[in-house]
C-alpha cells in the first residue's frame, strides 16, 4: 500500500479535510465582519466575533465522527446567525446616527 | 432533515464493495436508524460533505453581501442632494444577504433529501436570485451618481 492510497482510506477525496478548511474560511469571515462591526458599534460587534469562535469549534466537531441530527443543527444555527447579523447591520443602518463617510 | 454517515466511506471500502458486486457504491442502506429522514440510503460522506462546503460557501457570500452593505452606508462619503443615496445602494445588499443565507439552507436540504432517496438534485435559484439582484442594485449606484453629479452642478 503506497502512502497516497493510505490517505484516500482515511480521507476519500479529502473531502473532510477540505469541509474542515470551509468552516474555518466561515469562521474567519465572520471575524472580519465582527471586527468592521466592533469599530463603530461595539455592543453588535463583540457577539458576531464570539460566535465565529463557536463556528471554529463546530467545524472541528463536525469532521468528527459525529451523529447526523448534530450536524444538521450546526449548519441550522449558520443560517440563523447570518440572518440575525443581516438584521442587527439592518437595523443599525436605518435607524443608527448618520455616518459621514470615510474620508482618509 | 438529512443527516450524515460517521464518517466518509473510505476508498478500501468502495474496492470491497465492487469485488462483493454492488454497483452503486455511492449510497447504501443506513443501518444505523438513528438519522433521519427514516427513507432513503445514506449517501456516499464524499457527497455529503460536497453539499456541506456548498452551503458554508453561500452563508460566506452572505456574510460578504452584509458586510458591503454596511460598508456603503457607513463609510461612503453621501452622494450630494441625494441625502438617502447610500441606503438605496446599501439596505438591498444586506436584505439579500438574508434571503441568501435562508434560501442556502433550504437548499442543504433539499439537496441531503434527494442525495438520500436517489432523486436529482435540485436546481439552485441562487445564482439567479445573486446576480439579478447584483445587477440591479449596480444599475440604481450608477444612476445615483449621475443623478448626484447632475443636481450637484
Amino acid at each position: 500500500m503506497t502512502p497516497a492510497d493510505d490517505i484516500e482510506d482515511a480521507d476519500p477525496g479529502l473531502a473532510r479535510g477540505r469541509t474542515e478548511l470551509a468552516w474555518n474560511r466561515t469562521a474567519i469571515s465572520f471575524a472580519a465582519l465582527g471586527g468592521v462591526i466592533l469599530k463603530n458599534r461595539p455592543y453588535a460587534g463583540i457577539p458576531v466575533l464570539l460566535f465565529s469562535v463557536l463556528i471554529w469549534r463546530l467545524g472541528r466537531l463536525t469532521s468528527a465522527p459525529a451523529a447526523g441530527r448534530a450536524r444538521a443543527r450546526h449548519l441550522l444555527l449558520i443560517a440563523v446567525a447570518v440572518t440575525g447579523v443581516s438584521i442587527a447591520a439592518l437595523l443599525i443602518t436605518l435607524l443608527g446616527p448618520q455616518s459621514s463617510g470615510f474620508r482618509p | 432533515m438529512a443527516s450524515f454517515p460517521a464518517r466518509p466511506v473510505t476508498t478500501g471500502e468502495h474496492r470491497a464493495r465492487r469485488e462483493e458486486g454492488e454497483t452503486d457504491i455511492s449510497r447504501r442502506e443506513d443501518p444505523g436508524g438513528a438519522s433521519e429522514p427514516a427513507d432513503g440510503t445514506e449517501p456516499d460522506a464524499r457527497f455529503t460533505f460536497a453539499n456541506e462546503r456548498t452551503f458554508l460557501a453561500w452563508s460566506r457570500t452572505a456574510l460578504a453581501l452584509v458586510a458591503a452593505g454596511l460598508a456603503i452606508v457607513q463609510l461612503l462619503p453621501p452622494f450630494p442632494g441625494i441625502p438617502w443615496g447610500r441606503h438605496i445602494i446599501g439596505t438591498p445588499l444586506i436584505l439579500l444577504g438574508s434571503v441568501v443565507a435562508i434560501v442556502s439552507y433550504l437548499d442543504w436540504t433539499g439537496n441531503q433529501r434527494a442525495l438520500r432517496t436517489g432523486k436529482p438534485v435540485i436546481r439552485s435559484r441562487l445564482p439567479l436570485i445573486l446576480a439579478v439582484t447584483v445587477a440591479i442594485i449596480g444599475l440604481a449606484a450608477a444612476a445615483l451618481a449621475l443623478l448626484s453629479a447632475v443636481t450637484s452642478r
